[in-house]
């Protein structure tokens, strides 16, 4: 007796109140049916193992699904979540890079910082990916548990039926002409790392010693004045980078224009460069006097600087190049 | 029996077992009658299954529903409705329609195999 008012209770507190009387005597009077006169436990709960696990008999008798998302949005749902983590990825590396220009470095060292922004442009994918999946899968669930429809068929991204007009908008990528969205993640980070570096040069990069407690910065190599009366050179080519990323995130492939767009930003980084190289206050007095104690003569500075322009300037060619050469893939 | 071919043959037959519940309630039933009438005829129905599709009928109104308070102990009886004899009767006609097709074509299957 006590078993089956247990299961009863088990049964119908999974179900909405208003049903839960009616179903309940049901129940009752359908497992005295199946019982014996003068039944044992025995018998009881052989009836119950015929009507099987409560929460099952429950979720039959409920017509909401028993399953978060189900075969109708999955699909949707699955899409969206594709398109729309790495673009919450990128927007968290850009707000990453607004982070950093204003950010205070302290006494740190390159490494360190190199290392924090680095484990800052993960944290912050992870949080945000963590929270698109959370409010994604939120609203797909309410969806799933509103939609009223009769109609089972899955959905397709514009949240209508298929139709072969579809195959129309999807974009035919190959594997050769596609951007890799790490590419892209990395440019930013390393956008980012870049601007913390530019913009707290003097603090970060220039001569380390080995000293008892670590390494201790000597002296900085940059005058910190020089490089940022640069600023709006920078500021140019970080928002440009920043730009150019989210383009090609969103292209996803190279094209012409994009070709365009990427062999222009390399020769703005390219000038700059060579503008920025060719100060001559560029480098610190303290840092020219101890390279000069180190290589007794001053003859490396000129081949230095000419090895260092044309590096990279067949690199930014290079880079340039091949960005023409994924274009014409077809 | 494997499970796989377990699972197939739970699949062909969950179709049609709103067909057969529907065909056994031209007189009124309560669940249990159901399910022994069912079991007669040779067609084992999974009683956690049987029970909610009662309500789903009804909620469909194929079939009404009424407390029979009159014994010792009080059952709820289904019958089918109007629309659900209408329903029936067409659904039944799919279901020989269906049948008879794939007996045509598993009759050929057989006799090719024969060659």
């Amino acid at each position: 007796m006590e078993l089956i008012e247990l299961y009863i209770q088990e049964v119908t507190r999974r179900l909405p109140e208003k049903n839960r009387e009616d179903i309940a005597l049901e129940l009752h009077s359908t497992i005295e049916d199946m019982l014996p006169e003068n039944y044992t436990e025995q018998d009881v709960k052989g009836v119950l193992s015929k009507l099987g696990d409560p929460a099952t008999l429950a979720s039959g008798y409920r017509d909401r699904p028993m399953h978060l998302i189900g075969p109708r949005y999955y699909d949707v749902y699955i899409s969206l979540l594709k398109m729309i983590l790495p673009i919450a990825a990128v927007i968290s590396l850009i707000a990453l890079l607004g982070d950093d220009l204003f950010s205070n470095i302290g006494e740190k060292t390159v490494i360190e910082v190199v290392i924090i922004i680095i484990g800052k442009g993960i944290a912050g994918i992870i949080s945000t990916g963590i929270q698109v999946f959370f409010w994604l899968t939120l609203l797909f669930a309410v969806l799933e548990r509103t939609d009223t429809s009769k109609d089972s068929l899955p959905l397709t991204i514009g949240l209508k039926r298929w139709t072969p007009d579809d195959l129309k908008h999807i974009p035919n990528i190959s594997k050769k002409k596609a951007v890799p969205k790490i590419e892209v993640f990395g440019s930013l980070l390393g956008i980012s790392i870049f601007a913390a570096l530019y913009f707290n040069a003097a603090n970060l990069l220039g001569v380390y010693e080995k000293s008892n407690d670590g390494l201790t910065f000597v002296t900085p190599s940059f005058n910190q004045e020089v490089l940022n009366s640069y600023w709006p050179l920078i500021f140019c080519i970080i928002i440009l980078g920043a730009f150019l990323a989210i383009y090609k995130l969103l292209a996803g492939q190279w094209t012409r224009k994009l070709a365009w767009f990427h062999a222009g930003y390399q020769l703005l980084t390219t000038i700059t460069f060579i503008i920025i190289i060719s100060n001559p206050n560029l480098l610190t007095h303290e840092f020219i006097a101890y390279m000069s104690k180190l290589f007794s003569t001053l003859e490396w500075h000129g081949s230095i600087y000419w090895g260092l322009i044309l590096l990279t300037i067949f690199f930014a060619a290079h880079d340039s190049f091949q960005g023409f050469r994924k274009a014409k893939i077809r | 029996m494997s499970t796989l071919l377990n699972s197939l043959t739970t699949e062909l037959r969950r179709g049609t077992l709103t067909l057969a519940v529907l065909s056994q309630l031209k007189s009124p039933q309560y669940g249990y009658s159901l399910v022994q009438r069912l079991e007669k005829s040779g067609i084992p129905i999974d009683q956690s299954t049987l029970y909610p599709l009662l309500r789903r009928l009804e909620k469909q109104e194929l079939v009404t529903s009424s407390w029979d308070t009159s014994e010792s102990r009080p059952r709820k009886y289904y019958s089918l409705s109007d629309y659900g004899d209408e329903i029936f009767n067409q659904l039944k006609q799919e279901w020989e329609k269906t049948s008879q097709e794939l007996y045509i074509l598993l009759k050929g299957e057989e006799e090719d195999g024969a060659d």
